[in-house]
């Protein structure tokens, strides 16, 4: 069905993207929220974990160089089984454009256009998504290159900037906290970062041209994009301090507003605000091609374009009506999002490891892997 | 009833612009689907247009998950 493969450089970019994505935006103050100023020690935490939770995915994906996370489901577990757990994978990734598109309205609302109806700005969004789906897994690959040198270009000006406000002081007691609220925030980033990865199991490895090597940018990618996060974390605790961390919704938009460079480089937020544009738009682009791709898959269908639009339109509404404010948002998110993405992410590849480790001998035999 | 007009006119402009392409294909299943997908999304948003209160995934899946989430944090 889909001919287009990308290589394993611009799969590196979409991971970088794709891992720091929301985190950037709601990372810091959900760990904050916990663990306090030893929030930084849980960002790392998860950035250790996310590795071996992608070294999971990648063992799954490498056992099918050619199938994507769906046809896989159908291989291992059988057809309607299969095709069970593939609705789950989908809903969720379709659950999740949705929220994300919510995070983009309502960032977009309260900081920065807020007369403009959240409407307006998730249709506008919802756009581009769409566009971006239709063209395709290279196009959009391709502007995500582009995108990631703006990307890091104004994350390096945003901590040379910020550095000459960190105030040491902040970071201390470190260690103050117990283990389980540590453990327990690192959880949510763990969540988010790296078991939300389990969607770019519809890109890699079948639409890669190098799976070895995309292998390796998998695990660079994450380990880049969670210390990214982790750095942006500490960053908020040094110059924000913990409590206003936490009170934050977006805490990282609040730090670079203390940006003020002798009284004259101040106020550029908006211009900051590139950056989670960019993540939120790259991560909410490669769910909605999940969702594409798994619809279309599921159904054996011989092409996911003509479900773009009315895919984008059941995204635009969902994003509408999910949540009425943000608290709610919030409340879902650290709660009941976690284990709707623990069981999709990590318990539904667990099972697949296990029916392949009964199943080995026969797949050798029909020469499938 | 504006909001929902221009609803249908949207997805009157969607139908232009897949169907015919489709159809020259001959993508059965295809059409299907796709026809499926429109009326859920066109419906949904007709319903949220006119203020009723649409299914809300997060409800049902808070009532799934919330027993679990008290278990563990009790």
């Amino acid at each position: 069905m889909q001919k287009v493969k990308i290589n394993s450089y611009q799969f590196l970019v979409l991971v970088i993207l794709f891992s720091i994505g929301t985190s950037i935006l709601v990372g810091p103050s959900a760990l904050a929220a916990k663990s306090k100023q030893d929030a930084w020690i849980a960002a790392l935490i998860s950035t250790g974990i996310g590795l071996l939770i992608v070294w999971l995915f990648t063992k799954i994906g490498l056992w099918f160089p050619t199938l994507t996370f769906v046809q896989m489901n159908e291989t291992l577990f059988g057809k309607w089984i299969g095709k069970f757990f593939s609705c789950l994978f989908v809903f969720l990734n379709l659950l999740f454009t949705a929220i994300l598109l919510y995070y983009s309205g309502s960032f977009l609302t309260t900081h920065l256009i807020p007369n403009t109806p959240m409407a307006a700005t998730n249709i506008l969004m919802a756009l581009i998504l769409v566009m971006a789906v239709r063209l395709g897994l290279e196009t959009f690959a391709r502007s995500a290159e582009i995108f990631i040198v703006i990307f890091f270009s104004l994350f390096i000006l945003l901590v040379i900037f910020i550095s000459s406000e960190i105030k040491f002081e902040n970071i201390e007691p470190i260690f103050e906290r117990n283990i389980k609220d540590i453990a327990q925030s690192s959880l949510l980033m763990l969540v988010v970062t790296s078991v939300n990865a389990v969607s770019l199991l519809m890109i890699f490895p079948a639409l890669i041209n190098q799976p070895k090597q995309a292998k390796k940018s998998f695990f660079i990618g994450n380990l880049i994009g969670g210390l990214v996060v982790s750095i942006i974390t500490i960053l908020c605790i040094f110059v924000l301090g913990s409590d206003a961390t936490a009170r934050q919704i977006y805490p990282s938009y609040g730090l670079a507003k203390k940006i003020n460079v002798g009284n004259f480089v101040n106020r550029v937020e908006a211009l900051m605000a590139a950056l989670w544009i960019i993540g939120l738009y790259i991560k909410m682009v490669l769910y909605f091609y999940a969702t594409a791709l798994g619809i279309a898959q599921i159904c054996n269908l011989k092409e996911y374009r003509s479900l773009t639009y009315p895919l984008g339109i059941i995204v635009v509404v969902l994003s509408l009506t999910l949540f009425s404010n943000v608290m709610e948002q919030e409340q879902f998110d650290t709660t009941i999002a976690i284990y709707i993405s623990l069981l999709i992410g990590l318990l539904l590849p667990l099972l697949m490891v296990f029916v392949y480790a009964i199943r080995k001998k026969q797949f050798k035999k029909d020469g499938g892997s | 009833m504006l909001k929902s007009i221009g609803i249908l006119i949207i997805a009157a402009i969607i139908v232009y612009i897949e169907v015919p392409s489709l159809l020259k294909k001959k993508y059965k299943k295809e059409l299907i689907v796709f026809s499926i997908i429109l009326t859920i999304g066109v419906g949904m948003s007709i319903a949220h247009s006119f203020g009723k209160s649409i299914p809300n995934p997060i409800d049902f899946l808070t009532f799934i998950f919330k027993p679990l989430h008290d278990a563990i944090t009790r």
